[in-house]
């Protein structure tokens, strides 16, 4: 069928030469019969309100058909009708009778399409002239009531209208419809009844048509009656048109662009001039997605949904079901525009659909309000946000609305009252941008001057040559209206330095209208790039103080701060300080301010500057204002309460934009509004950052574009690592394994590398706490039950496949390039299981380390129990652990417990059986688990104390020698320092050194040194013997016996040990 | 006073009291005075060290038992240090070189050597040897392992190796071939019993048939537990009876309340509950593999007969991944859920 329409066209104009002759003379009669129609209309327009706006767009629609020839006039008028058709074809799928009817959609539609793709001019044209035309049939339609019907429901659209008049020809007779157009050009309205049959057969096309239209013919009857009735129906029809409109508002938007010239332009002048009109024509347009989701409620809305998709798929989106193509919409078409998200989209992710709503220069905000324009509406909407929709009755549409008006739209948001108010916006921000670069360029002209003056002699060539400074320097603010945001934090600043003399006087002891009186040190912090130091700059200058700074790039050790600050801190040496600066400075006794900017930077060099400077900012006598990213950091700490508080923070796009475009202008870069709100966005605020980027920008082009500005600001952007909690929120709770989402494996993967140390521990210690998204479809509790438990399961089993590819990474092999194998067993795949809300559940810090290390400590505590316990037990340290240690709890640390201060001395007995010492004792406890756990052991005080007291009294046998003094001949010379360290480490310096003597005596002869070491092992090792048999070595009060703990070395150890237990 | 395990622990192969014909074999081999390397192995509790020592008593007389612990620091390629403990007597010397971890092969090599390369100078000792006895030997890494195997023969003259493990398994076949291997069976229930029964009467506790044989039961023939078990039930009552419970290990009772857990509720909520308390475990020393055994243990039996193969199975599964691993709570947990999810769906009548 298409290709014989375009032939059918392209043949026409040819053929009908004649035809076009005798337009021509008709167009005059359009002219006024439109003239006529449009009185019709307006009458019409009296009746119902709210048919006033159609008929205005068509009023103005009128004078654009006016330029055209009438060849082309021609053509259109045919054409439409198919457009048309399609539409009405639609109406009858929606209806009852649907399956005939839905075939003859597809072919209606194929021949919708091919319309378009013949030059776009017809179709623009085309739509004009339709305008025309629909309003005679209304007027003759009138008669059969079909009015009411258009009314109710079309009001919003031209396209309504026409396809409403059309229904009704067709119900009366269909023949006439596509006749009517034609006669109406040629002979008038009156003619139309006889000359509509007359002309519609010659025609081929009409005939095509014809049969399409025949068929659908009887559903559309239908469809009649049942519009008749109820209201929502009528709502449906409205939405199945709307595609209509699209091929209409783009006709109608680029005109404006393109045809303006050809159209005379005067017309559309007065179209813009009327500004009433033209926002108003803009305003139905803008209508028309509303209507389709005209219900508030979510039900309602999503309802309404269904039926706007099934009309987009009609038209344009070919229903592939997950992604839909985006649309390409005119420049800017949004402007003026609010949309507020809220749940989740069909094919779009969040940011994406705000990204496309900004790159047509919209606005996106997070939560509704009355000024919002719509609101997406996605499945799962936020119940707080329904409610604001209902109250405030916001439209609302899904996101093939938002495409659909992305797509309709005409550049600039047409003439839209609110496109007018943002073009109102733009073009004062213009004007502001415009004044600031003026004024700046006039600031720049009076530097130069005075510069030029003051270095008369040699300089003058420097400041009239070509500025070579960094733009954020050039740009720097020189006003504190220039600053951007942050302007409360600024007046205090400027209030606290304007107000230091007067405190200094008083002590500071007033605190002033802010509390700032008390302060002699200024804190400021924020993140980089929102101008704390042009600020702080600007300030100390604006109040005549001169600036002492000190910065990262100084060393401010705790020494240097002290010293280097002595000079410059104290009022006597301040005045030697400016005497030598000049009489000018003298006279004006100009003041001081240190600026200590980047003291978070202060690192490992810096030691201790910290806390000088904190104390130095308790008693200078100059004020001190300190910057800081960071105030939050640990090491800040000495600055609380010393400093006042003047926390920065990013400002908003709006209070930045004004800027940039200042810059842009005067740097000649032609960039869109939309555009610097991307490189804003994109910096998070950061004016340095998009200064920069402008700069390196102008290097090469000199204008941007929305994907440019988007790219540049990719690629500048600051790689945010997220913090543990925050990955593993994002990775289950945060949609990415939704089935909408688009999120990559890659990006995934890219979410363990943010912390490939932790990611996966926090996903392991939190994946219980999710309501896995997979199991929530399961309705039965039972069986929903089980499958989280799979989910579980599979997740489970998944991270312990992820331990094996640890170890292979971990362990000996080393396999680093492991590690995104490693990413999806331990992180991806575990979370793809149980993705889900975590609603209900704290995410916690991984416990294995924390568990990992108790872990090490009490091993250490067997391995020591093990080692003194080894001379008279045989187990490992497992079967000390396993099997000893639960007697010995029972013994030990239960007999204390039950039996008080009677049991110690069988305690301490049965512990020096063990050669046990008293923190073996405590490591017991602390070993006891279960029903031995250590949180239930009470002991009395009274016991506590006289275990303590009468376990010191009494001597130990310790079978210990500490580090070995015995000496692999061959290793000597390496191992010495070895036993120093050990020595050292033993803390016990004297006796120490006394073993070394010994060694070095030792190391002359190697051999002897063997055999002397093994006699003197032997003699405390035999009496250890003796002892180990006699046992109960009391306590024999020698020099040595209350220090147990030290008799470890050499001789005198084994000396003291035989000691004791002799006696 | 030490605990009855150790206060009666045999000193001689003459008073030795299971496995006559091997303590007589071990003492013909000492007075022979050719005395081999030895690997010894067998269970935990089955008498290996006992014997040893009294063997080595047997070789050089009661100066073996003269016994001190020494406390040396060795040195790293990596500069690490590392504190080794050491007992020794002036004959022989004992080591686990598995307390050092991945170290061991610097322990083996410096210490054997140094011990290797000096001789006797005591004249008036027995033998020309020393001897070093491994403890642990089934945990030395392979570095280490073979490390040993080229000390053994060079050195022989001056030094024999006794090794002690539970098993051959993981020593390598050089070492194995280099060794007498001595199998040191557990005692049988009957051993132990009889054991206990010595043991009681020296103690003055009354004699209790159906107790001891519970005890040994209870004991998996393992005469350490089943003494220091005897040892706790009487500690714990004045009186003891046929019926007198037998206080489980604290582990072990924390286990059962974990399989308790499991059993009850299936929840991934449970399965927290259940991690806190294996990470208990595991913190207080319990090894991963033990843990996983004995959990299995206590679940199959509260468990319907057509799971029990099931859920052994992966138990098995698990407790190879936790050797593999690293990380070994991953795969515990792992175990639980996979055990909860096959009871849940037994418990809804599907199959899995």
């Amino acid at each position: 069928m298409p290709a014989d329409i375009r032939s059918f066209f392209g043949g026409k104009p040819a053929g009908t030469p004649a035809k076009k002759d005798e337009p021509p003379a008709k167009k005059s009669q359009k002219g006024r019969k439109r003239a006529i129609v449009d009185d019709s209309d307006e009458d019409v327009v009296e009746t119902k309100p709210k048919k006033t706006t159609p008929r205005k767009k068509q009023a103005q629609r009128e004078p654009s058909p006016v330029g055209e020839t009438t060849t082309t006039s021609e053509f259109f008028g045919k054409s439409k009708p198919k457009r048309s058709e399609p539409v009405k074809s639609k109406p009858a799928t929606n209806g009852s009778t649907a399956t005939p009817s839905k075939k003859t959609n597809g072919t209606t539609a194929s021949s919708t399409k091919t319309p378009p793709s013949k030059p776009r001019t017809n179709g623009r044209t085309s739509s004009r002239k339709k305008n025309p035309p629909k309003p005679a049939d209304e007027i003759e339609d009138d008669d059969h009531a079909f009015d009411d019907e258009d009314l109710e429901d079309d009001d919003v659209f031209e396209a309504g209208f026409k396809k409403g008049p059309r229904h009704d020809s067709y119900k009366k007779d269909l023949d006439e419809d596509e006749p009517l157009l034609p006669q109406q050009r040629r002979a008038g309205r009156k003619q139309k009844p006889t000359k509509a049959d007359d002309d519609f057969e010659p025609e081929d096309e009409d005939v095509e048509m014809e049969d399409v239209e025949e068929e659908a013919v009887k559903p559309k009857a239908l469809e009649r009656n049942a519009k008749d009735k109820p209201a929502s129906e009528s709502s449906s029809t409205k939405k199945r048109k709307s595609p209509e409109l699209d091929d209409e508002e783009d006709d109608y938007a680029s005109p404006k662009k393109g045809k303006a010239a050809k159209r005379s332009p005067a017309k559309k002048k007065t179209k813009k001039d009327e500004v009433q009109d033209s926002a108003e024509v803009q305003a139905i347009l803008a209508s028309i997605p509303t209507i389709r989701a005209p219900s508030p409620p979510p039900k309602d809305g999503q309802s309404a949904k269904f039926n706007w998709r099934t009309a987009g798929n009609a038209t344009a989106v070919p229903s592939a079901a997950g992604s839909k193509e985006k649309p390409v919409g005119a420049e800017n078409c949004l402007a003026g525009l609010t949309f507020v998200f809220t749940g989740v989209l069909d094919s779009l992710d969040r940011t994406e659909g705000q990204e496309l709503v900004k790159r047509y220069g919209g606005k996106v905000t997070g939560a509704p309000s009355k000024n919002t324009s719509y609101v997406v509406l996605g499945s799962d909407a936020g119940p707080k946000k329904l409610e604001t929709i209902k109250a405030h009755g916001l439209k609302t549409i899904n996101e093939d609305g938002l495409f659909e008006l992305i797509r309709k739209l005409p550049a600039n948001g047409g003439d839209s009252k609110a496109s007018a108010k943002f073009e109102e916006k733009q073009q004062k921000e213009a004007q502001k941008v415009e004044e600031m670069a003026a004024e700046m360029e006039k600031e720049e002209r009076r530097v130069g001057g005075a510069g030029g003056k003051a270095s008369a002699s040699g300089k003058t060539a420097a400041a009239s040559g070509p500025d070579s400074r960094l733009w954020t320097a050039k740009y720097a603010p020189t006003a504190l209206n220039q600053i951007c945001g942050n302007k409360p934090a600024v007046e205090k600043l400027a209030r606290w330095l304007r107000n230091f003399p007067k405190n200094q006087r008083t002590g500071f002891v007033m605190g002033g209208a802010d509390g700032s009186g008390i302060y002699r040190a200024v804190i400021i912090h924020g993140p980089p790039g929102i101008g704390k130091t042009t600020a702080a700059h600007l300030v100390a200058e604006l109040e005549g103080y001169d600036v002492v700074e000190s910065n990262a790039s100084d060393t401010r050790s705790k020494k240097l701060v002290e010293t280097g600050l002595r000079g410059v801190l104290s009022t006597t040496s301040l005045l030697g300080y400016f005497a030598a600066d000049g009489e000018k400075v003298e006279e004006s006794k100009r003041k001081l301010v240190l600026i200590m900017d980047e003291v978070d930077g202060m690192s490992a060099g810096d030691r201790g500057g910290v806390g000088a400077l904190a104390a130095v900012c308790k008693k200078t006598q100059i004020p001190m204002i300190l910057i800081c990213n960071e105030r939050r950091l640990p090491k800040m700490k000495p600055f609380d309460h010393v400093t006042y508080e003047l926390p920065f923070r990013r400002p908003t796009t709006d209070q930045i934009r004004s800027r940039i475009m200042t810059i842009a202008h005067r740097e000649g870069l032609n960039i869109p509004g939309n555009v610097i709100n991307a490189l804003i966005e994109g910096s998070r605020a950061d004016i340095r950052q998009v200064v920069n980027m402008l700069s390196t920008a102008k290097l090469d082009q000199s204008n941007m574009d929305f994907d440019q500005g988007k790219q540049m600001s990719k690629n500048w952007e600051k790689h945010v690592i997220l913090k543990p909690w925050d990955i593993v929120t994002k990775i289950m709770g945060g949609g990415l394994f939704a089935p909408a989402s688009k999120s990559t494996l890659n990006d995934k993967t890219e979410l363990y590398f943010n912390d490939h140390e932790f990611s996966y521990l926090m996903l392991q210690e939190n994946y219980l706490g999710t309501t896995p998204m997979l199991a929530s479809s399961i309705h039965d509790p039972k069986e929903r039950k089980l499958k989280n438990l799979e989910l579980v399961e599979k997740a489970a089993e998944s991270i312990s496949d992820g331990d094996l590819v640890d170890r292979m990474i971990h362990g000996s092999q080393q396999q680093w390039s492991l590690m995104p194998t490693h990413a999806i067993f331990s992180f991806v795949r575990p979370a793809s299981f149980i993705a889900g809300s975590m609603a209900g559940h704290q995410t916690v810090f991984t416990s294995w380390l924390g568990r990992n290390s108790t872990q090490g400590k009490l091993m250490r505590m067997i391995k020591e129990i093990q080692g003194h316990m080894r001379l008279k037990t045989s187990g490992d340290r497992h079967e000390v652990r396993q099997q000893y240690l639960p007697i010995l709890w029972e013994q030990l640390v239960n007999k204390l417990q039950e039996e008080g201060k009677e049991g110690v001395d069988e305690v301490i007995d049965l512990m020096d059986s063990y050669f046990l010492t008293k923190d073996d004792f405590d490591a017991i406890m602390e070993l006891g688990i279960g029903p031995m756990d250590s949180k239930d052991v009470k002991l009395e005080t009274q016991t506590k104390a006289a275990f303590t007291r009468l376990y010191n009294q009494r001597s130990h046998p310790l079978p210990f020698m500490k580090a070995s003094n015995v000496i692999a001949p061959k290793k000597q010379a390496k191992e010495r320092p070895d036993i120093e360290e050990a020595i050292e480490e033993s803390d016990e310096g004297e006796v120490v050194e006394e073993v070394k003597d010994d060694e070095d005596e030792d190391v002359d002869v190697t051999k002897d040194k063997y055999i002397k070491q093994p006699k003197k092992k032997k003699e405390p090792a035999a009496q250890k013997g003796g002892k180990g048999k006699g046992k109960k070595a009391k306590a024999e009060v020698g020099e040595d016996s209350e220090e147990d703990e030290k008799p470890k070395k050499g001789k005198a150890v084994a000396k003291g040990k035989g000691r004791g237990k002799k006696a | 006073m030490a605990l009855l395990v150790d206060k009666h622990r045999p000193r001689s192969l003459e008073t030795l009291s299971y496995h006559q014909d091997l303590s007589d074999r071990l003492k013909s081999l000492a007075q022979s005075g050719d005395f081999p390397h030895l690997l010894v192995y067998g269970p935990s509790g089955a008498g290996k060290k006992t014997r040893i020592v009294a063997t080595l008593k047997e070789l050089y007389g009661p100066g073996v038992e003269k016994i001190k612990i020494d406390s040396r620091v060795f040195q790293t390629t990596s500069n690490r240090k590392l504190e080794f403990n050491i007992v020794a007597s002036v004959y022989h010397l004992e080591i686990t070189p598995s307390d050092v971890g991945n170290y061991d092969r610097v322990v083996v090599q410096d210490l054997l050597k140094e011990v290797a390369q000096t001789q006797q100078v005591d004249l008036s000792a027995k033998q020309r040897f020393k001897v070093v006895v491994i403890n642990e030997a089934d945990h030395l890494s392979r570095d280490a392992q073979a490390a040993l195997r080229r000390t053994m023969e060079k050195y022989s003259p001056n030094l024999r190796l006794i090794l002690l493990a539970n098993s051959t398994s993981n020593i390598i076949a050089p070492i194995r071939s280099r060794t007498l291997l001595v199998r040191v069976a557990a005692p049988t229930e009957e051993e132990i019993c009889s054991v206990l029964k010595v043991v009681g009467k020296k103690e003055g506790f009354k004699d209790v048939e159906a107790l001891n044989k519970r005890i040994a039961k209870d004991s998996g023939r393992n005469l350490r537990k089943a003494l220091l078990m005897y040892e706790a039930v009487h500690a714990q009552n004045e009186t003891v009876s046929e019926n007198t419970p037998i206080p489980p290990p604290d582990w072990e009772a924390l286990i059962a309340q974990v399989a308790d857990d499991i059993i009850k509720e299936h929840t991934p909520q449970q399965i927290m509950i259940v991690r806190a308390k294996l990470y208990d475990l595991l913190t207080h020393c319990i090894p991963a593999t033990m843990v996983l055994k004995t959990l299995t243990f206590k679940l199959v039996p509260k468990v319907d007969d057509t799971l029990k193969a099931e859920i052994v199975k992966w138990a098995a599964f698990y407790e190879h991944r936790v050797r593999m691993g690293t990380k070994v709570i991953f795969h515990l947990e792992a175990f639980v859920a996979k055990v909860m999810r096959i009871l849940e769906s037994f418990l809804m009548n599907m199959d899995f």
